[in-house]
């Protein structure tokens, strides 16, 4: 994935003429699989010898979102305590009205925006 | 450039620039899975995608549903694997036609790789297609594929908590299959807990006790599939 984002800002700072990439600004959500420390860590990798080297990496989290058809609620998940482990399991049921919810968010992994040098 | 002129000063040298992107590197893997979806549909093929982790029994589901299924139905199966054809051609002896997806090193199949295979079958020959992914209970729910229907595959092997500490892959799946029932003792795994782990998760799901090897729960299976 790192790979994938370090491939698009590069070509996307070539398209406008970028000496140097000076700062990448990406999103992640909540629900994806990507870590944001292995991410910075392949980011530093992967960008070595590139004009994206020593470029600053900003790293949003967005939370997961949640909308429920039936009641209107849009917020976060519904964590319920299993009594029998003692942890809280995050469920697709509204917490308002029990019904089943959608998500709407949490899912991204965006690049957001740029900062280069010409 | 002439002799006389000295150099050539452009006003954008030198400055920095923000520039909005907003690109989403996953949406590129939506988009070609709503692709893939939307090819299969044309040509009235179902696609089922079976998740699952290392050694549940994924490849075991599949060739018990073939059985079952081969003769009212054309299938293909595209099997995913790090690499080697081994489950690739067990599927074959099945007399199916079978695609093995070797990823080398990635531990899940992408849209990508599924549209690429799907240009090695002739759609119009096949009604049904099962794509098998890499056995992995993470990193393929990022991923989908452009099936209609997905299928999680368990086992008892795994021990009690496998549901529980993998919750976001049960969020996208139709059906879970918990298999090695016949084991569930030996390993001190309660059946009933794992089924209502799934369902306090995803009520939408519907999970289904199997046994493989026996064949136990597989029509079942084929039952929540509508098939």
């Amino acid at each position: 994935m790192t790979t994938q984002i370090v491939q698009s800002v590069l070509e996307e700072a070539q398209n406008h003429g970028a000496k140097r990439v000076i700062e990448v600004h990406l999103i992640l959500g909540s629900l994806t699989f990507l870590n944001p420390g292995q991410v910075r860590f392949w980011f530093k990798v992967l960008t070595k010898g590139t004009i994206m080297e020593k470029s600053r990496l900003r790293i949003k989290r967005k939370e997961g979102t949640v909308r429920c058809d039936k009641c209107g609620y849009q917020g976060n998940f519904n964590y319920k305590d299993d009594p029998l482990y003692h942890v809280p399991i995050p469920t697709l049921l509204c917490p308002r009205c029990e019904s089943m919810v959608e998500i709407i968010e949490g899912k991204e992994c965006t690049i957001k925006s740029i900062k280069m040098f010409a | 450039m002439t002799p006389n002129v000295k150099g050539i000063v452009r006003a954008e040298e030198g400055e920095i620039y923000d520039i909005e992107l907003d690109i989403n590197i996953l949406k590129a893997n939506e988009r070609l899975a709503d692709e893939n979806r939307k090819m299969l549909r044309k040509y009235g093929v179902k696609a089922i995608d079976v998740m699952g982790s290392i050694g549940s029994g994924k490849t075991s589901l599949i060739e018990r549903m073939i059985e079952i299924l081969k003769k009212r139905y054309r299938i293909a199966v595209f099997k995913g694997d790090l690499t080697t054809v081994i489950d690739a051609e067990m599927i074959a002896r099945h007399g199916v036609e079978s695609v093995a997806i070797n990823t080398g090193r990635e531990c899940h199949l992408d849209a990508n790789l599924v549209s690429k295979a799907l240009q090695r079958i002739d759609l119009g020959k096949i009604d049904l297609l099962f794509i098998e992914n890499v056995g992995n209970l993470i990193c393929p729910a990022d991923f989908p594929l452009g099936s209609e229907k997905r299928i999680v595959v368990i086992s008892v092997t795994e021990g009690p908590y496998m549901v529980i500490k993998h919750p976001f892959i049960f969020m996208d799946a139709d059906i879970v299959a918990i298999n090695k029932i016949d084991l569930a003792q030996a390993m001190g795994v309660d059946i009933e807990k794992l089924k209502h782990d799934v369902e306090s998760i995803n009520p939408k799901s519907v999970p289904v006790p199997t046994n493989c090897r026996s064949g136990e729960g597989v029509s079942e299976v084929i039952e929540a599939l509508n098939l």
